[in-house]
């Protein structure tokens, strides 16, 4: 099942990008002009000809035709040229900076616009709780090998690698790179890179305890071939259905995006002197801060590098990386904005009251929907305007009946289908809605959300009916009696009580309430327990937790990370035991029953199937029965997500659902957002 | 007297043994520790790492090990200055708290000094003016500093500012300034942050000030050797300053030192409110997130600033007091 990806849109980029060239010679200053027709008019005449009698052969005529664009180039680097910011231009000029022919790749990734062709200058300011919000200024940079689609229908787009073919049945990846990619530091970014990360973190234990999962088939790590500087295949033990979605696309990054260690490339030239296996003088303490995002002397791969960022500063500045790959349909170098400014401050509150004063240009993060009366007040003095994207949550607050409870009475329980379909029947859902969310959710009890590939609209509601009374018979049919009191107890006539935990605050804690409220319609004794995170977090995976909450994300692209479906891991707290057993191959946690299995059997099938098709198939089946087994119980979803945009900042699309997993607002291309 | 301020020197350090044990306890009660609360926090946005990178991450940094040892590493280094690493900024605690503990302690003396300068004044117009309109009017603008907390006037101050004034606040310069290389415009806009910092961290006190200046004043003015002094025909401005102040001025000592920690810890609110570069936002930030040598350290330092002011205030007082005698 070899086979070429090469879509219509690449076919038409790579054609584009001839004609850029051609356009970039000719929109020279007309003196110039005259310059460039003549040395190629000349040149291609005398060596075709040549070629043509001695040769002949229609490759070596390719060759020659290659030596006349470079001969072409060298006419151009006389002059500076404007298809780079000025700044770049004054350095080029200076002789600090080689031309920018020299510096853009061969084939440089053209991106197209949301709203139009921009211009250079300004800088984009930005709300920033520090350090450890690493994705404020992660997802604006975000450049993997293959990257996630503008469009959530369409499959992954291409990046670093300009093409990729499966060959094998799937066993093997063959990644194309753009030649003369460059690290920002002008160094040549290859294949070697990629082996590096592999060979000094992916497998090195002292970095990484162990390979991620996409990379590790059947039980065995996969093999790098390096077949020239931009050319490397990746070979699995059986077929690797993550490899184009996880590894390349969500895990494609430079190591380590921030604290999120994962990635598929490193600077080696730069890395290699700190690494105990390069180097015996250096520690695996010197090399986690070299490797760190926040060194400012590490080279990358973005639009923007760190530039000003020390201990104790009250900002970071991130500026144009003036070896950055990547064009508008004009040829011009992206990015537009020279700079990129983190105001450091201690919370959302303080980030809102920034945007509020107009004093950030482009935001999403931290940016808080309950404040929105205020913003739209203010939008006017502070020269901004709102968008209200969608988040990809298919519900919060989402609750997860722990099917691997300690307690046997309980887990019993919590396993009945009946009981968990009382429960979702029980809640009214428009309620919460109205209080929480001022209508602007949806009700809903699918586990992703629309604009997603595996959305299906049939079941969207399944079970999402307000109907206490039918709740109540189902609690009759599961066998707890109502005592005396009102309340139910067990078969048994031991006293029941749901204990519901949470760490949640505001309206995702009133909407806990108001279910716990309904709960308690049915004749159900329930608590609900706050508390801190860094308290919840380990009680909830440590499967303390009978009833944990949590806002189900990760709506868009599930099968990255598909917690929410089945117990993938110790944060599927639906069932974190079962979650153990699964993610250590039934080395830990206990066995689950046979309809969790199911799902899990049906990951694994999905984890190696290559083909697009039947993997969307299968990804889908599993959304279905987990949405139908309820595995989780949700409420509303799809709240809407406020975004900040400054009147005079543009290509920053309207309508988008955002997800951390596609890195938000990462598929818009933040490189080429411009202000006037 | 030297022999005296070495003493309370020697003290301070058996104190400061204790106080360390104490903060670094504390600092451990809360379960978890760095990088599983940093596992929970980037999880509620969304990424989380795996648990195994979490142990991994924690044997590098020795946060598997029993407290008493990651103790007794963190003391180790006091003499070296070297008071741990931290684990959020990755870097020295030492070099992320340096400039923070000297704005902190600029901020500070300034405020001291708008306190001095405003209070004393106030209080000695109010005793001589006493139950005159002045006086009830300035006590009354005394009462509201004294009930406003500073957190509460920056706030109100940032809200003025932003929404009414549409000016840049908080910060110590406006955005445009902070890369631009100094000069004139960019000193007037740095005291034009400075200012209502030190107005609303000084404020509170000088409320307070204000007020024993008032009631200190009044009790030496009604006795019998300014009545002398004024029946012998001294000018009257002569009499409060050379005779009555002197008399007045040392309970104000005692208490402006008592007065400095209250700066100290006023300076972390507003500072987080104010956005202003005080070590009160990185101790906040390194309590939530269990950067525990950096959260020590800083408690550490603010125990020092209390001792030490402590230790100034006697100072003061033998040199503005000749009857006071040390041994």
């Amino acid at each position: 099942m070899a086979k070429k990806i090469l879509s219509r849109r690449s076919f038409l980029k790579s054609a584009a990008i001839s004609a850029i060239g051609i356009v970039a010679a000719g929109c020279q200053a007309k003196v110039v002009e005259k310059v460039v027709k003549e040395t190629v008019i000349k040149e291609v005449e005398k060596v075709v000809k040549e070629t043509v009698v001695v040769a002949g052969t229609p490759e070596v005529v390719e060759k020659v035709v290659k030596e006349v664009v470079e001969k072409e180039k060298i006419v151009e680097v006389a002059k500076v040229s404007t298809r780079q910011a000025p700044m770049l231009q004054e350095m080029v000029k200076a002789g600090e900076l080689p031309p920018l022919e020299a510096r853009l790749p061969l084939e440089p990734l053209v991106v197209e616009p949301v709203e139009s062709v921009g211009k250079y200058g300004g800088t984009w300011y930005r709300g920033w709780r520090g350090i450890k919000d690493f994705h404020c200024y992660g997802r604006l940079v975000y450049e993997p090998m293959l990257r996630w689609p503008r469009d959530p229908a369409d499959p992954v787009q291409p990046g670093l690698a300009k093409s990729w073919e499966w060959s094998d049945g799937g066993k093997a990846l063959t990644l194309h790179l753009r030649k003369g990619l460059k690290w920002s530091d002008g160094a040549p970014f290859t294949v070697d890179d990629i082996i590096f990360w592999w060979e000094a973190i992916e497998i090195d234990e002292n970095i990484s305890p162990a390979p991620h999962t996409e990379w590790v088939v059947a039980g065995e790590p996969m093999k790098l071939e390096r077949v020239d500087d931009t050319t490397i295949t990746l070979k699995f033990a059986a077929p690797n259905g993550l490899a184009e979605t996880v590894g390349l696309a969500f895990h494609g990054n430079q190591w380590p995006l921030g604290f999120e260690r994962f990635g598929f490339f490193a600077p080696r030239h730069y890395l290699e002197q700190f690494h105990p296996k390069y180097n015996t003088g250096a520690t695996y303490e010197l090399f986690e801060e070299k490797a760190f995002d926040y060194n400012t002397e590490r080279p990358s791969m973005m639009p923007w590098v760190i530039t000003t960022w020390e201990t104790g500063a009250d900002h970071m500045l991130a500026t144009r990386n003036p070896y950055y790959w990547k064009v508008d349909v004009e040829g011009n170098q992206l990015p537009y904005i020279d700079e990129v400014y983190f105001y450091l401050v201690e919370d959302n509150p303080a980030i809102n009251i920034l945007a509020i004063a107009g004093k950030i240009d482009m935001q999403n993060r931290g940016i808080e929907f309950a404040q929105i009366t205020v913003y739209q007040e203010n939008a006017e003095a502070g020269g901004y305007h709102l968008y209200l994207w969608s988040r990809a949550e298919a519900s919060s607050p989402t609750f997860f009946p722990n099917q691997s409870y300690p307690d046997p009475k309980y887990r019993a329980l919590m396993q009945n289908l009946k009981f968990r379909q009382a429960l979702s029947l029980a809640i009214d859902r428009d309620l919460i809605n109205e209080i929480c969310y001022l209508g602007q959710a949806i009700p809903r009890s699918i586990t992703v959300v629309r604009d997603s590939a595996l959305f299906q609209p049939d079941i969207e509601d399944y079970y999402a009916q307000y109907d206490p009374d039918a709740g109540k018979t189902l609690l009759d049919e599961v066998g707890l009696p109502v005592g005396a009191d009102g309340m139910r107890t067990f078969a048994d006539g031991s006293p029941l009580e749901l204990i519901v935990e949470t760490q949640a605050s505001g309206a995702e804690l009133d909407g806990i309430e108001l279910v716990a409220e309904n709960w308690r319609a049915l004749g159900l004794e329930v608590t609900v327990k706050t508390m801190i995170r860094d308290l919840y977090w380990p009680r909830a995976c440590g499967n303390e937790v009978m009833i944990g909450t949590w806002g189900t994300d990760r709506g868009l692209v599930p099968m990255i990370d598909p917690i929410y479906q089945f117990p993938f891991d110790e944060r599927s707290w639906m069932a974190p035991s079962f979650g153990i057993w699964y993610k250590t191959m039934g080395k830990d946690g206990e066995e689950p029953m046979p309809e969790l299995k199911e799902l899990m059997d049906l990951y694994d099938e999905y984890r190696v199937t290559a083909d697009p098709d039947d993997q969307l198939d299968i990804a889908k089946k599993i959304v279905r029965l987990s949405t139908e087994r309820l595995n989780v119980i949700e409420t509303v979803g799809m709240m809407p997500s406020l975004t900040v945009v400054k009147n005079n900042f543009h290509n920053v699309q309207e309508h988008h659902t955002s997800d951390w997993l596609i890195m938000t607002p990462g598929t818009m291309d933040p490189c080429h957002f411009w202000m006037e | 007297m030297l022999a005296y301020v070495l003493r309370r020197f020697v003290v301070i350090i058996p104190t400061l043994i204790v106080v360390s044990v104490v903060t670094f306890a504390i600092i451990q009660l809360p379960p978890g520790d760095f990088f599983t609360t940093l596992q929970a926090e980037v999880a509620e946005t969304g990424g989380g790492q795996d648990k195994e990178v979490i142990k991994k991450l924690q044997e590098v940094y020795g946060l598997d090990k029993p407290v008493y040892v990651q103790y007794l590493k963190w003391v180790a280094g006091f003499p070296r200055l070297d008071f741990g690493y931290s684990l959020e900024w990755s870097a020295p605690v030492w070099d992320v708290i340096v400039s923070k503990l000297a704005y902190t302690v600029f901020l500070g003396g300034l405020s001291l000094l708008f306190m001095v300068v405003v209070s004393i004044p106030i209080g000695i117009y109010s005793a001589t003016h006493q139950y005159s309109v002045g006086d009830h009017l300035l006590s009354m603008v005394g009462f509201f500093g004294l009930c406003l907390p500073g957190f509460l006037l920056a706030l109100v101050w940032m809200f003025l500012g932003i929404i009414i004034l549409r000016i840049d606040v908080g910060g110590t310069m406006s955005r445009e300034m902070v890369n631009a290389p100094w000069s004139m415009a960019k000193l007037l806009d740095y005291l034009n942050h400075l200012w209502p910092a030190v107005v609303v961290l000084g404020l509170a006190s000088t409320a307070q000030l204000q007020r024993i200046t008032r009631s200190n004043l009044l009790d030496v003015l009604g006795q019998q050797h300014i009545t002398t002094a004024r029946a012998k025909g001294l000018k009257e401005r002569k009499v409060i300053s050379k005779y009555a102040m002197r008399m007045a001025i040392n309970p104000l000592i005692s208490v402006m030192a008592l007065e400095i920690p209250k700066i100290v810890g006023a300076s972390t609110l507003v500072g987080i409110v104010m956005m202003l570069p005080t070590l009160g936002p990185i101790f906040l930030r390194a309590l939530r997130s269990q950067d525990m040598y950096l959260a020590g350290t800083i408690l550490l330092f603010t125990t020092l600033i209390l001792m030490l002011s402590n230790l100034l205030a006697d100072i003061a007082l033998a040199w503005a007091d000749p009857r006071i005698v040390y041994t």
